[in-house]
């Protein structure tokens, strides 16, 4: 599971049949002060997350799979909640 | 998932029995950089290329949207050494960073 911002969206015709109807959102890694970390993910939502919403995005495929309740389906990262508030700092 | 660009495709003549007739497209995957300039970027990025199994059908220069480790086997019925499929052909990318 890592922390991501939502940078966009992508739109696709032609995919998979489990991804159809899930919204796909660029899901960039981010640092706890919100600095961008490596690339892009492409992940599904279900919560409706935002732009520049902060998220908690899992790579868990057995509960993605679940969720678009698809056992074939090669779908891996999801939106898996909505960061209210960040806690700021580090253990000393 | 992480997008790319298709930058070729490759044809096996000897492979596992797992893959008759299988497509395979060579894949440059998307960096920041490229969903932020996405016209002026390089076609090949800095990130290493991969081969990706495709039964979508992928054409030269097209984005994709490919999924990577244990999940990219899931659609097939016997145990398949694939780790990484194309799950989408994509047609439209909103981007806006947060600067």
């Amino acid at each position: 599971m890592v922390l991501a911002r939502i940078e966009g969206n992508v739109v696709a015709t032609r995919k998979h049949p489990s991804l159809e109807g899930w919204r796909l959102l660029i899901c960039q890694p981010i640092s706890e002060t919100g600095e961008a970390e490596g690339s892009p993910q492409v992940a599904i939502d279900r919560h409706g997350a935002g732009m520049h919403e902060r998220v908690i995005i899992s790579s868990d495929g057995a509960a993605a799979r679940a969720a678009v309740g698809h056992a074939k389906s090669p779908v891996r990262w999801m939106v898996i909640g909505i960061v209210d508030e960040p806690q700021k700092g580090s253990p000393a | 998932m992480r997008l790319g660009t298709v930058i070729g495709t490759v044809t096996l003549s000897k492979t596992v029995d797992e893959f008759p007739g299988a497509r395979w497209l060579v894949v440059s995957p998307f960096t920041r950089e490229h969903f932020q300039s996405s016209s002026n970027a390089p076609i090949v990025s800095k990130e290493p290329s991969v081969v990706v199994y495709d039964d979508l059908g992928g054409g030269m220069g097209q984005t994709i949207g490919f999924v990577e480790g244990r999940e990219a086997a899931m659609p097939f019925d016997r145990p398949t050494p694939i780790d990484t499929i194309d799950a989408a052909l994509i047609d439209t990318i909103f981007y806006s960073p947060l600067k």
